[in-house]
């Protein structure tokens, strides 16, 4: 009799085509959007040698050292800095205005100077480096008042310049926050799982619907109902997250992390939080179906962008500023649960974060199978 | 003019969505316009990266010394020495660079032991390097100091490597005598291709599934009015409201960048370009109102258009960043040539020597797609009303 009604409610489910568009297809067409938009922002761009333009005049022919020092850090290779143009003023003015170049170099009378358009990054690193040049001149004229003998093997240390930095890498996980936008468009998705949710209640409340009088009548246990009208609704939000997961991950290469098991779970949590959330609000309320999917959807999308899928950083500004928001926000459950899988070699946090989003779960499920086992009706 | 008065009440059934496109694209701009950092203006600024120091060595001089001179030079974040939160800081890009001092550092470093801090930071950015440099700019000089120098102390030390670091090359910024910075306005009429496509469409897709039920669309057939009188007062009406909705967006620009827009130079274009996007807003409303059958549709078909036109043309995310296969595609959509026509004005407002051409071209590609669009439109309806006839 279960599997009975269950496969009718499937069935019955399947054919609503609008709830399958929103539910399915248009987290498909997001995924594909944002794989659009953030595809080239997803390869962080390797660091180019900055291109700038030397003036050509007696002055930089004089300044050995100076060409010494740029010649070094423009030799093509692992350490390269700059790419050098030495030409007239008047190209190194056109390559500028152009903006081809970054900066131009103009040594005179007055020392070394530099000339840009904007203050930007790279303009700030062609500082630092001629910074560097008039910097070592003064620990040159200092070292040598205090010790004029030092002279020879202070030529010869200058030469050798010690780099104290290693690289270091906290796990194998490259930062991308663009991530955070598809994890939270999965959580979403299993959000969407409310629809089917509201759908089932309207249909099991004889004041609602039509079908729900018709159900009262029959003499079918109610926790029957409910529980094959939910599982209904768990199989369908739940295949379509596996839908979308396969989508992001096989064809659209978004990074997931390893852990199939894990991914799978918190897939499955989130989609009994979306439906349990949906079936809750349905049977608390009486508005109309289309009133409370409005609102459903506003809800969802609320949450949704505090868990960053219009724009990643609220998700790190919301963890910081009220770090109790995002542990009622399913929508933020999920995505972090995504992230801390991604990023933490620990599991932790994916714990606390499943832990969280099963007791949300089980708190909406109670909630809505109390309010409809209370349901009596005087006449139907 | 009952049909003129029949528009407005039928209206009344999208404006809540209306109302709602338009509520949130202000308030998302009021936030962001007060939220922009206001820009030192002439002058060069040099970059500040976010950065985050964790000691572990101690207070140590050369740690402090460092830490100080780090902290002049860039903007230190104060972190935790906790992997999970360190990680978490670099993912959101509120560090972009960590530099550890570990244990026993110093103790090396006075030893002329091979030593080395750590650094976690993106691999290969250019911020990394630009810290990187810093970093052995400061350990470099007051190697020097101490091997070959004759300072007495600690104090004097580190004053002589301050002194050294204290020196720069002057930086001069030329300024086109347009603006330097790009200002509010146009990020503004850059993302108001979405809300505009979603305004507009909606309406006007919502009055054609009202006036095109086969009920309506017949009772009006045998009233005493000529289709070309219901169709005139129609079209009075789709300009009325597409026009309205322009207004009060261009309103909102005014009380929020009114001195800007003029001072620019910008105004005259931006103005163009929004009412020539507005036209074709109209003409795709028009079709879709034609296409579908019920409101189910209806918000699919503006859902799917408005975030599909302006993810791919480069409303939401700039053109420079979209791969050139979705821009070759990109290029058979209307909003493309809005924000082609956008950018260009967005180089005139820097520059005002820019041509002028390159503004009013992709401008008169946006009316013809427009004028393509009512043709299939027209050809649409046409077609439909001889079938019903």
């Amino acid at each position: 009799m279960f599997w009975h009604l269950f496969a009718y409610r499937l069935k019955c489910l399947l054919r609503n085509r609008g709830l399958i568009f929103w539910t399915l297809l248009f987290p498909l067409f997001m995924a594909t959007l944002f794989h659009f938009a953030f595809g080239n922002l997803m390869t962080t761009g390797t660091f180019q040698p900055i291109k700038v333009a030397v003036v050509d005049n007696v002055a930089y022919r004089r300044d050995i050292g100076l060409q010494q020092m740029l010649s070094a850090i423009s030799e093509p290779g692992d350490g390269q800095l700059l790419d050098l143009t030495i030409t007239d003023p008047e190209q190194a003015a056109e390559l500028l205005e152009e903006r081809t170049v970054a900066g131009t170099i103009l040594v005179s009378e007055q020392g070394v100077a530099l000339e840009v358009k904007r203050s930007g990054l790279n303009q700030s690193v062609l500082k630092a480096v001629l910074d560097d040049y008039v910097q070592t001149a003064s620990t040159v004229s200092q070292i040598l008042q205090q010790n004029p003998n030092a002279a020879p093997e202070l030529m010869a240390a200058l030469q050798q310049r010690i780099h104290y930095t290693v690289e270091k890498n906290l796990s194998d996980a490259e930062p991308n926050i663009m991530l955070i936008m598809f994890y939270a468009l999965i959580a979403n998705t299993c959000l969407f799982g409310s629809s089917w949710g509201l759908k089932n209640s309207t249909d099991t409340q004889a004041n609602l619907s039509d079908q729900g009088l018709r159900r009262s009548a029959a003499p079918t246990h109610k926790l029957r109902i409910i529980l094959s009208d939910t599982l209904a609704a768990l199989v369908i939000t739940y295949s379509e997250v596996l839908i979308l997961l396969g989508y992001l991950g096989l064809v659209l290469g978004v990074q997931l992390g390893n852990e199939l098991g894990y991914i799978l779970m918190i897939a499955l949590l989130g989609s009994l939080t979306g439906v349990a959330w949906g079936t809750m609000f349905g049977t608390l309320f009486r508005q109309s179906e289309a009133v409370k999917g409005g609102i459903i959807t506003v809800v969802n999308l609320t949450f949704s962008f505090f868990s960053g899928m219009m724009f990643a950083d609220i998700k790190y500004i919301v963890d910081q500023a009220a770090p109790w928001f995002s542990y009622i926000n399913p929508t933020a459950l999920i995505s972090d649960a995504f992230y801390s899988l991604y990023i933490f070699d620990s599991h932790e946090r994916f714990f606390l974060n499943a832990g969280l989003l099963g007791v949300t779960a089980v708190v909406l499920s109670v909630v809505s199978y109390l309010g409809l086992r209370s349901e009596r009706y005087a006449s139907l | 003019m009952p049909v003129f008065k029949a528009y407005f009440k039928v209206l009344r059934a999208a404006l809540p969505g209306i109302v709602s496109y338009m509520a949130i694209f202000l308030a998302l701009s009021v936030v962001f316009t007060f939220a922009a950092p206001s820009s030192a203006g002439g002058q060069f600024t040099q970059s500040k990266i976010a950065m985050a120091v964790i000691n572990r060595d101690g207070e140590s001089p050369v740690a402090t010394g460092l830490t100080d001179y780090l902290a002049s030079t860039n903007k230190l974040v104060d972190l935790p020495d906790n992997p999970d939160q360190l990680q978490d800081a670099l993912f959101f890009r509120r560090v972009e660079y960590v530099v550890i001092i570990p244990a026993g550092f110093e103790a090396g470093f006075l030893a002329d032991d091979d030593v080395a801090l750590e650094r976690v930071a993106v691999p290969g950015s250019t911020s990394s390097h630009y810290v990187d440099h810093q970093v052995d700019k400061y350990l470099n000089t007051l190697r020097l100091h101490r091997q070959h120098g004759r300072t007495a102390n600690w104090d004097e030390l580190l004053s002589a490597v301050q002194k050294d670091l204290a020196k720069e090359t002057p930086v001069q910024l030329q300024t086109a005598s347009g603006t330097a910075e790009t200002p509010g306005f146009i990020y503004y009429f850059g993302y108001l291709a979405y809300t505009l496509l979603a305004v507009v469409m909606l309406g006007i897709s919502t009055i054609m599934l009202a006036f095109n039920k086969p009920d309506v669309q017949q009772r009006t057939a045998c009233s005493p009015l000529s289709t070309r009188r219901v169709n005139l007062q129609l079209a009075v009406g789709h300009t009325l409201f597409a026009v309205t909705a322009w207004a009060i967006l261009m309103a909102f620009a005014f009380i929020m960048y009114g001195k800007e827009m003029i001072t620019s130079g910008g105004l005259g274009w931006v103005t163009l370009n929004s009412l020539a996007f507005t036209i074709v807003c109209a003409s795709i409303g028009l079709l879709v109102g034609n296409l579908v059958r019920d409101h189910n549709t209806q918000s699919a078909a503006v859902n799917v258009l408005t975030l599909g036109m302006s993810f791919i043309s480069g409303v939401f995310v700039p053109q420079s960043v979209l791969s050139p296969a979705v821009l070759s595609f990109a290029k058979f959509l209307p909003s493309y040539w809005y924000v082609r026509t956008h950018e260009a004005i967005h180089e005139l407002v820097l520059s005002p020597l820019t041509n002028t051409m390159q503004i009013a071209g992709p401008l008169l590609i946006q009316l013809g797609f427009a004028a393509a669009i009512f043709a299939v439109t027209l050809l649409l309806s046409k077609e439909r009303r001889v079938s019903m006839s």
